[in-house]
């Protein structure tokens, strides 16, 4: 075995250093450790971002401003939660606050009436929707109004509870539940309209 | 239960998340309302879809060491 197969197999071998480890090394100044961690969790952060906003160049003005801020705030991570836990719930934060402070984007929450989507016998078209691919939802995705967009890819994409979802967005949980269910009708209609143009 | 009543209750059906009178009430009403049925069986497939949409797949990354290149500190 050549030295370089011998090191990479120590390498291998080596227990992997921690989130938290990574942690608190950065929180007393270790930048490598900072610039490992960064690259641990880089894609998560910026899919995240992405996802939230729809726009690159934001996702990534976005996530910059993030390990800025993890940076500053390192230091308070006890490691009472995963680190990924705690970085996810800081990445969203920092986008909701994002769009708090956009002045097209002031509200976190899509007052659109009570009833976007009407049923009237005989009116609906029979065609079912089309199967849902990730491309057609993606850029339905796009189109929700801002407040609609977050509650939904919050709950149904990131797996957050409405309790949770109503102390980020300081709202009821009656109100994440109804910005929800007004946010897949509204999918609903984009994507049968998506179906019908092509 | 009509229309009206069931559709803003589809999503909390779905989650199983009802009482038991409005949980009778939006699952008769989706016996004998084919719309309805048709809507909530969109919302369904869309509930599914997102799910999948969850992690890095599908994604276009910029370049993260251009990224970390940029960042103010580094």
């Amino acid at each position: 075995m050549s030295a370089a197969e011998t090191n990479e197999a120590a390498a291998e071998t080596k227990p992997k250093v921690t989130d938290f480890e990574l942690a608190q090394r950065s929180a007393a100044g270790d930048r490598e450790a900072f610039e490992e961690l960064y690259h641990r969790h880089f894609r998560r952060v910026y899919a995240l971002c992405l996802r939230m906003t729809t726009n690159p160049s934001t996702a990534e003005d976005l996530t910059q401003e993030v390990f800025i801020h993890l940076l500053n705030k390192i230091g308070s991570f006890r490691g009472d939660s995963a680190f990924t836990t705690w970085l996810h719930r800081m990445t969203v934060n920092h986008v909701l606050m994002y769009f708090r402070k956009s002045s097209t984007r002031s509200e976190l929450l899509t007052h659109e009436g009570e009833t976007p989507v009407q049923i009237v016998r005989g009116t609906e078209n029979a065609g079912k929707m089309p199967v849902v691919d990730r491309i057609a939802l993606e850029k339905a995705i796009s189109e929700l109004p801002p407040g609609y967009r977050s509650v939904f890819v919050l709950h149904d994409v990131e797996g957050y509870e409405h309790e949770e979802i109503g102390r980020m967005l300081g709202c009821s949980t009656g109100t994440s539940k109804s910005q929800l269910h007004k946010a897949r009708l509204k999918l609903r209609d984009l994507l049968r309209r998506q179906a019908a143009q092509n | 239960m009509d229309c009206e009543e069931s559709l803003p209750l589809l999503s909390e059906y779905h989650a199983g998340a009802l009482d038991d009178t409005q949980l009778n009430g939006v699952r008769q009403h989706l016996a004998d309302c084919p719309p309805c049925c048709d809507v909530y069986d969109d919302v369904e497939s869309i509930v599914v879809s997102a799910s999948s949409l969850r992690g890095e797949e599908g994604i276009s990354f910029p370049d993260e060491n251009a990224v970390w290149q940029r960042l103010e500190f580094s």
